[in-house]
């Protein structure tokens, strides 16, 4: 891998770049809440919930090829621990039966019209989520292929059975309701920011590319310094705070869940995404959900009209099949959207930027 | 260049997108029919009890354009899927509310599905009456707005305790499925009433979500000194066929009784002669002979309309909660959410399939006869119905919050 491939060549292009798209979804977002229609705002939330989902399981399982499917575990472990902790208290009384310490701790406070709460509570949330990472992920990225597939999944099985078991918590298999609906379009599109930043930086550090060698090459990666445990729990410990992060976010966004709500379809959801998009690639990760969204949405209402109840399922399951037999790697593979090259493009535009004839960087390779 | 088909997709995906949501918003301006919504979720785990009270909703909305409509204006209700799915159900009700118009809406027979619709139809404003969601909870946990069109499981649950303890005796046994709300709360109901009966629970036994190996419940059943009089199984539709097989095959011949949950097709069609001896609770028998009128009406013209008999009571409920929904229209006497409100808190000895629908006590959950439904020879038959002596309270399991040891 040559150092040359990832060198930002105009550190102001990329910056014009990034404020385009940052300025794009803003916009979004404004006429989104002009409009005041929840459907369109929920389908929004709903989108910008996967792409945390889909970048945070990339960079456990994408980045280092250690396959997991227990991610939604994480994502259950930060909706109820959240959930329990913005509860009002009445309602902490009236639905659970917590021990008195947890009784009394209510982070539904806000700072004037800013949930400082929610936001405390996300974060614990998240770091709860990722310490048992630490743990679990000190003994499951020892494995490889196969059988980190099936470990993980025993992971979530296990978050499962516990959150039904822990009655006095979680109200066990019941409905866990009267969440208070904190999240917003805001929330969402700040926190998939800050994932996307977070995660994009990894890709392109030190850390990143330890991840990307030992996918491609155990032995060589391990010969040139590389300790691949590492490498690999670092990714896997990041991934599970942001997708404790979306937990919550969904959690105070549907406001009343259940268990099963976190299971094999939220995992295979997930996964088609990522696949889609392509594993190791960040804006791979944004592509993937904004496409699987708008075509579930489009054949849901499909099938609605003409009654063809299913007929969304099947569709989704053969578009992925096509697109696994075609695009193996999925759409973007390991590369990534340009934004340097789309700064250049409106400096240039505007005159600023110095002519570069020829000289387009070259994408980040990921050693294919 | 890749990114460039990607955004060709990308514009492929929103074009489609919109071209498919124009049908849909035209409907709101055809015509003046007053809009109802129907959330059902006709695929996913819920669809054998979903399907059949979304056909009961649709054959209610027919009868009453075909006897001149609501408020001399024809009823038109938007049937949309929710999957069985969370997000998708608070989408379908967002869908409804703001490209629908509807004014009120009906639907779900379970009660994680109505937990998801209706806080949104609440904030909305529009009043929502479940078909077959059974959990007494559920208006306080909602709203106001959120109404009950079947009986709830405290009342279910008692009259299979009071039926078992008179008829089969005081030593129970009482299996618990814990993977969902339905199911536990069953258990819990039941277990508070038949020990406030004097009844004892030799043995409570609990099993996991999606069971179809009921070995070790039976092997601790038979490790049992005395034998229970009768075996109460609180659970899902997949789960009653296989256990009374296993009971049976095991050598247990008592009695076996279940909630509504029970109420499935797939009883008689999985136990087969295993399922004589069950003992069901439900809202009516749908026997188009020895049912009441109503019921027999109902039997026929569903027959009619869709080729089969009603699969279960749901329909009847689907069709009840329609029925219910336009005759609070009709006394409200206009389409405002408050006015309907009002009517249906009103509502008073409204004659539906599944029995007399009263409202005005300030109670949202209507006080209902139950059915009994007991199989002999592989036939459903009426066991009896009843109105329970006791009910337990809404509140069971939750006990106050230990605050001794506060900090």
């Amino acid at each position: 891998m040559n150092a040359q491939a990832i060198t930002r060549t105009s550190p102001l292009a990329t910056w014009v770049g990034v404020g385009i798209v940052a300025g794009v979804v803003v916009a979004i977002i404004l006429l989104l809440e002009a409009s005041g229609s929840a459907f369109w705002q929920g389908i929004f939330i709903t989108l910008g919930m996967f792409i945390i989902l889909a970048v945070s399981l990339n960079l456990a399982s994408g980045f280092t090829g250690v396959f997991s499917l227990g991610h939604i575990g994480f994502m259950a472990l930060g909706a109820y621990i959240a959930a329990i902790l913005t509860l009002p208290v009445e309602n902490k009384e009236e639905l659970l039966n917590l021990p008195g310490w947890l009784a009394t701790i209510h982070l539904d406070f806000t700072v004037g019209t800013f949930p400082l709460g929610f936001l405390t509570a996300t974060l614990i949330a998240g770091l709860i989520a990722s310490l048992l990472a630490v743990v679990v992920g000190a003994v499951l990225m020892r494995l490889s292929g196969h059988f980190v597939a099936v470990a993980t999944l025993g992971f979530l099985v296990i978050v499962r059975v516990v959150l039904i078991n822990a009655d006095d918590f979680t109200r066990g298999a019941r409905t866990f309701s009267n969440v208070t609906p904190y999240t917003d379009l805001w929330w969402v599109y700040g926190w998939a920011a800050v994932t996307l930043y977070t995660i994009w930086r990894i890709k392109f550090s030190a850390y990143g590319r330890a991840m990307f060698a030992q996918r491609e090459d155990v032995a060589a990666a391990r010969s040139v310094g590389i300790v691949i445990m590492r490498s690999r729990l670092f990714a896997f410990v990041v991934s599970a705070f942001f997708t404790a992060v979306a937990g919550s976010l969904w959690g105070h966004f549907i406001t009343s869940f259940s268990p099963n709500a976190f299971y094999f379809d939220l995992t295979f959801r997930v996964i088609t995404m990522l696949v889609v998009g392509g594993m190791g690639s960040v804006s791979g990760s944004v592509v993937g959900p904004v496409l699987i969204t708008a075509l579930a949405e489009a054949l849901r209402r499909l099938e609605d009209y003409n009654q063809l109840y299913g007929i969304s399922g099947i569709s989704l399951a053969l578009l992925f099949l096509i697109i696994i037999i075609f695009r193996p790697n999925g759409l973007m593979g390991s590369r990534e959207f340009d934004v340097e090259w789309l700064g250049q493009r409106v400096l240039r535009a505007l005159s600023f930027g110095r002519r570069r004839e020829g000289e387009k960087p070259e994408r980040f390779p990921a050693g294919e | 260049m890749n990114t460039v088909a990607v955004k060709r997709l990308f514009a492929a995906a929103f074009v489609l997108g919109i071209l498919l949501s124009l049908p849909v918003l035209s409907l709101a301006q055809e015509g003046d029919p007053i809009v109802i919504g129907g959330g059902f979720g006709l695929t996913g785990g819920m669809a054998s009890l979903d399907v059949p009270a979304s056909n009961g909703a649709l054959l209610a909305v027919q009868e009453i354009n075909a006897a001149g409509g609501v408020l001399g204006r024809p009823l038109e209700i938007v049937v949309l899927d929710s999957q069985t799915e969370p997000d998708t159900t608070a989408q379908i009700a967002r869908q409804m509310i703001e490209e629908n118009q509807i004014v009120a809406s009906v639907g779900f027979t379970d009660s994680d599905s109505a937990l998801a619709f209706g806080p949104i139809m609440q904030e909305a404003g529009l009043p929502f009456i479940t078909a077959g969601a059974t959990s007494p909870k559920l208006p306080d946990q909602i709203g106001d707005m959120m109404f009950m069109a079947p009986f709830g499981d405290n009342t279910q649950a008692a009259v299979a305790a009071e039926y078992a303890f008179e008829n089969f005796g005081p030593n129970g046994y009482l299996l618990t499925n814990l993977g969902s709300e339905y199911t536990r709360l069953l258990a819990d109901f039941f277990k508070i009433r038949f020990e406030e009966l004097g009844g004892t629970l030799v043995l409570e036994d609990t099993f996991e979500l999606a069971t179809s190996d009921f070995t070790p419940q039976i092997t601790r059943l038979s490790a049992l000194g005395t034998q229970p009089d009768f075996y109460f199984i609180s659970s899902l539709p997949e789960d009653i066929g296989p256990f009374a097989r296993q009971m049976r095959d095991a050598g247990f011949d008592g009695p076996i009784v279940s909630g509504d949950g029970a109420d499935t097709p797939l009883l008689i069609e999985v136990g087969q002669e295993a399922a004589n001896d069950v003992y069901f609770t439900t809202h009516a028998l749908m026997d188009g002979e020895n049912g009441t009128e109503a019921v027999q009406a109902f039997v026929a013209a569903y027959t009619e309309e869709y080729g089969h008999a009603p699969e279960n009571a749901f329909a009847a409920l689907g069709y009840d909660a329609v029925y219910l929904l336009a005759d609070a229209i009709e006394r409200a006497g206009s389409t405002d959410a408050v006015a309907i409100q009002t009517a249906l808190n009103e509502t008073e000895n409204f004659a539906a399939v599944t029995g007399s629908i009263t409202f005005t006590g300030g109670s949202r959950v209507p006080q209902k006869a139950v059915t009994i439904i007991q199989v002999v020879d592989q036939q459903l038959t009426l066991a009896g119905e009843f109105v329970p002596e006791s009910v337990p309270a809404a509140e069971p399991a939750e006990e106050p919050a230990a605050t001794e040891a506060a900090a």
